[in-house]
């Protein structure tokens, strides 16, 4: 048997490769991006210290607002996925016809490079071009093209649909995993004391899925407040910075326009909200695990 | 001998090999060229250097448009520079500022070898920091047969900015397509159409003495123009840039564009209406044909240790001789006046209008911050088209978010 003090160098030696690769990949870049948020760093070899200026920079200019959009889009964001998702579970779980295929049919925009999907929304927004304008012209709604992502408004809203779009499989069939663990026989109960569809979801189905739900939504919450990819192709956080989000101001000024201090700084007010975040995420978790109601 | 003494003196032999090998190893220039293949006259002036050069080797590496300009400059900064970078000319006070890149001095005769402006477009603190490489210049599209639908003249374009919006709006009100192309994405190309309307009109973003002057009555009149017609422009212009709205009217749904002397070649090769090309609409306080004039440039990066020989290379793909094989190549405007113009002159009437500009013409605009700039240049237009703002506020805007990139 071992002893406790060679035990625990053994836990150690076990531990310390993974330890080490989380201070490396994780650690030392988000230490040096808070260090590097303290100064000018730019296209410059060398750079100062510049204490607070950073932060003060970012809250005197529009990235309140940038703040407020990003809460924004990731709400509405989130809020149908989870919506549409525990929809989508609902109905790939009833025992209709085909089901299996409903079911593959759901992970396509899953399993697709994301960037392709993102390329293709594009081509279904454009006004000359796409599906979408070409539809409503045919029907009569719109006399003209229309364009999507020309638009402030209407882009918003389109960068949020093609998230969704994203988003949406991986909720559904996190929901569906979870209906599906819900006990058959207190269906059957319910069934025999005379609920209907309506009153089985509303009394069995949905409480049972409200864990799953929380915790789904967390992660979805997390995912997309820092979601680049889809807003970045489709419009580049424009018009008029009207898509603008705080990961997409931050890329532009960091990688765009050089000022690594600047987008450092803002880096760092992400990673806070997103800790807020995963500290809500880790006690939602905890206090399911421990069986305690939320 | 022992086995041991053995090793050890086969080891040495080797390192002193190896070593020897490495020191008869040719030295690397690094060359970034942008684009989606290499150009085929650049291999060939790369090969034809080397051979003059012995003991240098020319590595040409073909870096798409999108991540061009990042790359070697992340590179740069990162302490990991490139000899030598195909680069927009617009990044060159910017690297310059920075310290990443070389000077470049021309001689007197080597700038009096370009068009005008054409050196002014490398200059910086009073010296060159590149070599201009491409050359850009813009001229006006029209579509004859919508022009005949709309009851206008099609033989006679456009020649003022009034008459331009005038004629946007007929097309539009007579035949339901779009009457000119308006051009602003969240992309550069958006600041660069925007600079064509203000160098036809005798504007500047920034003066020779480095003052911001954007906010001025001819930009005024250049973006009042430029609102005015995004009132018959395609239908969410935000959405469109350079490329994608020189297909539409390649498709036959646009009245009229500003587009390069490639758009020619394309518009023959397509021959699906009758069309024709013109200096650029002139605004009310022009002095004469004016547009953009955009060039790249070869840059050397501080740093390589072989600086000198970077700037050699750079020097001989850009020399006369040399410049004009490339230029033929890649049916970009010619960098300097010359046979090679008036062959091409001779050859296609269409070619005329892109060379008339130049005279009036003005560079991008050289700021310590081109991204910013950009940016600021994308506002200003978007905020007008969209109609979010009025020319005079977003002019003041813009100019006085300019003044901190100078």
């Amino acid at each position: 048997m071992l002893s406790d003090r060679t035990g625990r160098l053994f836990a150690l030696g076990l531990v310390a490769p993974a330890l080490l690769v989380i201070l490396g990949v994780v650690a030392y870049p988000l230490v040096d991006s808070i260090n590097l948020s303290f100064t000018n760093a730019a296209l410059k070899k060398t750079y100062d210290f510049v204490g607070l200026a950073n932060y003060e920079k970012i809250f005197s200019g529009n990235f309140a607002s940038v703040i407020v959009r990003t809460f924004v889009w990731t709400f509405f964001s989130v809020a149908l996925k989870m919506l549409i998702g525990t929809a989508g579970a609902v109905l790939l779980n009833a025992a209709v016809p085909g089901r299996a295929l409903f079911r593959i049919l759901t992970m396509p925009p899953w399993i697709m490079p994301i960037a392709i999907g993102i390329f293709m929304w594009g081509w279904m927004y454009n006004g000359q071009f796409g599906m979408i304008s070409g539809l409503l012209q045919n029907a009569g709604i719109t006399q003209g093209p229309l364009a999507l992502l020309s638009r402030g408004e209407t882009a918003f809203w389109a960068t949020i649909v093609t998230d969704v779009w994203v988003g949406v499989p991986m909720v559904t069939i996190y929901f569906l995993a979870a209906i599906q663990a819900i006990p058959r026989d207190l269906y059957e109960a319910a069934w025999v004391d005379g609920a209907n569809r309506g009153m089985r979801f509303r009394r069995i189905t949905f409480p049972l899925m409200v864990p799953s739900a929380l915790t789904m939504s967390m992660l979805s919450l997390i995912f997309t407040f820092n979601s680049f990819d889809i807003i970045w192709i489709l419009t580049q956080g424009g018009p008029s910075g009207d898509t603008t989000t705080m990961i997409i101001d931050t890329y532009r000024t960091a990688i765009g326009s050089y000022k690594y201090g600047e987008g450092a700084a803002r880096a760092v007010l992400i990673c806070f909200f997103l800790s807020l975040f995963s500290l809500a995420y880790f006690r939602v978790v905890s206090r399911l695990n421990r069986g305690e109601r939320l | 001998m022992t086995f041991h003494k053995r090793l050890m003196t086969g080891a040495v032999v080797a390192l002193i090999a190896s070593t020897g090998v490495a020191l008869a190893e040719d030295k690397v220039l690094q060359f970034v060229e942008c684009g989606d293949t290499p150009s085929p006259v650049h291999v060939d002036l790369a090969k034809e250097w080397e051979a003059k050069n012995p003991g240098f080797k020319v590595s040409m590496e073909v870096v798409p448009w999108g991540q061009c300009q990042d790359k070697v400059t992340q590179l740069a900064v990162a302490g990991n520079p490139v000899a030598l970078a195909y680069v927009g000319s617009r990044t060159l006070k910017q690297f310059a500022s920075n310290d990443l890149i070389v000077e470049m001095p021309m001689t007197a005769e080597q700038k009096a070898s370009y068009y005008p402006y054409v050196p002014e477009t490398v200059t910086f603190k009073g010296t060159q920091w590149g070599r201009p490489v491409a050359f850009s210049t813009k001229a006006f599209y029209w579509n004859k047969d919508l022009f005949k639908a709309a009851g206008l003249d099609p033989e006679n374009p456009p020649k003022t900015f009034a008459e331009e919006i005038a004629a946007a709006k007929a097309i539009k009100e007579k035949t339901g397509i779009a009457g000119f192309g308006v051009v602003a994405k969240t992309f550069d190309n958006t600041m660069h159409q925007f600079l064509h309307w203000v160098y036809s009109n005798n504007g500047q973003v920034i003066d020779a003495d480095g003052n911001i002057v954007l906010d001025s009555k001819e930009n005024l009149e250049a973006l009042t123009a430029l609102k005015d017609i995004s009132a018959y422009a395609e239908e969410g212009a935000t959405s469109y840039e350079q490329n994608e709205v020189r297909q539409i009217f390649l498709d036959g749904k646009l009245g009229m564009i500003q587009a390069s002397y490639g758009a020619a070649g394309l518009l023959t090769k397509a021959n699906k209406f009758a069309w024709g090309v013109a200096p650029l609409p002139l605004g009310p306080s022009a002095k004469g044909p004016g547009t953009l004039l955009i060039t790249d440039s070869l840059a050397v990066f501080k740093g390589t240790g072989v600086e000198e020989q970077a700037k050699d290379l750079a020097e001989y793909m850009t020399n006369p001789e040399n410049q004009v094989k490339y230029e033929a190549g890649t049916g970009l405007t010619p960098l300097r006046p010359g046979k090679a113009v008036d062959d091409m002159l001779a050859a296609d009437a269409n070619f005329k209008p892109f060379i008339d500009g130049i005279s009036y013409g003005g560079p991008e605009p050289l700021l310590t911050d081109y991204v910013g700039l950009q940016n600021v240049m994308i506002e200003l237009v978007q905020s007008v088209v969209t109609g979010k703002a009025a020319p005079a506020d977003a002019l003041k805007k813009a100019a006085g978010e300019l003044e901190q990139y100078k």
